[in-house]
């Protein structure tokens, strides 16, 4: 048992570099086999060498939720699921992963704290709101990689039921509307942070700016984002500050 | 305008500070430092000028509302862009600061995408002649494919930031210089404008049309009710 605990722990700690080696063969497949590879250790000797390399084959999903996959792969390992079976289970997850992970964390817990931070700092809260950000953000971080590696050892095959589980459907829906929520709140309370720098006559500029920018890039979008937009509306500065000095 | 010139130790505690930024985004461990508002708060921590890490890591931050990085999505990397900001805006303080700052910024963080995609590709060349190592099933083939990805990271990380604290250092001689006052503020306005909009369209895409843009909406009637009743 305190074995099985060691090796959890171990590839949790892998699991914090899954990415490292990203790359469009086989995306974040040898970070996966990386994460796998300890809890790998006590099969057989027959059964070891192409466990590891199933482990690195294709993998891609959301980085906090892959402990799914590499639990319930590994498990599935030890249980000696046939091992065009664990291929499929592979496949299968990189969906479900992605998507789930994408919605809470990408576009719901990250944004939602960002937004809170960004109002934080703008109502005065300075540095402490960036260090809240921080220590709430990964406390979420730290907690979800590590119940996703549990729920995939746990269930093994059957790890649909960790993905089906109420709490993390709920979660999803909830962290969309409060970022939605918390972003709404900020964008003016920020805006009106940044323009604090300004005059007012300026500020009125700066209001031009935006709204010109906004239309842009909700219009054109497809062609053009907010980088490139602003390196674009910098070199029109830069030329007007020139012409007219 | 008053000017600020950082010293060597401080440009070295920014280049490691930018190269962690820059691995925490995709490699190692993904606990957010690479995020502008927090890049930009710890730089301005190591600059003596809080305040203005503050301010450009919320622009960038703004910038950052414009990314989802979902699948093998091409983005900007903004986390080294705001140290290098940062650095630029300490050193040409005022409005010249926030506008130079965040061109600077820009450009780092349009290097550092650049960089991110050259990395990947690499990695894909080494993978693919590593598959016979990989499908060996040999773990310790696969660690050093792996811990060369994460040293790759590191060291692109590294170049991305110090590209960026040379435009900085740059940019006071070639382009304050030549900017009247209003040329400064023009480019304050520009790119701050942008950074808005920016973040505005990007939580607009993030929220969608279903029911989060009630929420959106009553947010965003909170959020100005608040500004109005700030004044």
């Amino acid at each position: 048992m305190a074995s099985v605990k060691v090796s959890l722990a171990r590839a949790l700690l892998r699991l914090f570099a899954v990415q490292g080696s990203y790359n469009y063969e086989r995306m974040l497949g040898v970070g996966v086999g990386v994460a796998e590879e300890p809890l790998l250790r006590d099969l057989a000797d027959g059964k070891y060498g192409p466990a590891v390399a199933r482990g690195a084959h294709f993998f891609n999903a959301h980085p906090y939720l892959i402990g799914l996959a590499v639990g319930a792969a590994a498990r599935a390992e030890h249980d000696g699921a046939p091992p065009d079976q664990i291929e499929r289970l592979r496949e299968a997850l990189c969906g479900p992963l992605g998507s789930v992970g994408d919605r809470l964390v990408w576009a719901g817990w990250l944004p939602f704290l960002s937004a809170l931070a960004m109002t934080g700092v703008a109502l005065g809260g300075g540095w402490i709101a960036v260090a809240v950000f921080l220590i709430v953000y990964n406390i979420g971080h730290v907690a979800l990689r590590w119940w996703a590696l549990q729920a995939g050892w746990t269930h093994g095959t059957r790890v649909s039921v960790a993905l089906h589980h109420p709490v993390l459907q709920n979660a999803t829906t909830l962290m969309g509307s409060a970022m939605a929520l918390a972003v709404g709140f900020a964008l003016p309370i920020t805006a009106q942070y940044l323009a604090s720098a300004f005059g007012s006559w300026t500020r009125l500029a700066l209001a031009v700016v935006a709204v010109v920018a906004f239309l842009l890039l909700r219009l054109r979008g497809d062609r053009v984002n907010g980088l490139r937009l602003a390196l674009v509306f910098a070199a029109l500065a830069l030329i007007a500050g020139w012409i007219w000095p | 305008m008053s000017t600020v010139t950082p010293s060597l130790e401080v440009l070295l505690a920014l280049l490691v500070w930018g190269t962690l930024v820059g691995v925490d985004l995709v490699s190692l461990p993904q606990m957010m430092i690479a995020r502008p508002i927090v890049a930009g708060t710890v730089a301005g921590a190591i600059l003596g000028d809080i305040p203005t890490g503050l301010k450009l890591g919320i622009v960038f931050e703004l910038m950052q509302y414009d990314i989802l990085p979902v699948g093998a999505v091409r983005y900007p990397e903004h986390g080294p862009a705001t140290v290098a900001a940062v650095a630029t805006a300490h050193a040409s303080a005022g409005v010249l600061g926030l506008g130079l700052g965040t061109l600077v910024g820009l450009v780092t963080g349009l290097v550092g995408g650049l960089a991110i995609n050259v990395l990947r590709r690499v990695n894909s060349r080494i993978v693919h002649n590593a598959a016979t190592a990989l499908e060996s099933g040999d773990p310790r083939a696969l660690v050093r494919v792996h811990a060369g990805g994460l040293l790759r990271d590191a060291v692109r990380a590294a170049l991305v930031t110090a590209v960026g604290l040379v435009l900085a250092w740059l940019a006071r001689p070639l382009l304050a210089g030549a900017l009247t006052e209003r040329g400064a503020l023009l480019l304050a306005v520009a790119t701050v404008g942008a950074a808005i909009a920016a973040g505005s369209a990007g939580t607009l895409r993030l929220v969608g049309r279903g029911p989060n843009l009630t929420w959106f909406a009553v947010g965003l009637a909170g959020g100005l009710a608040m500004v109005i009743w700030l004044r």
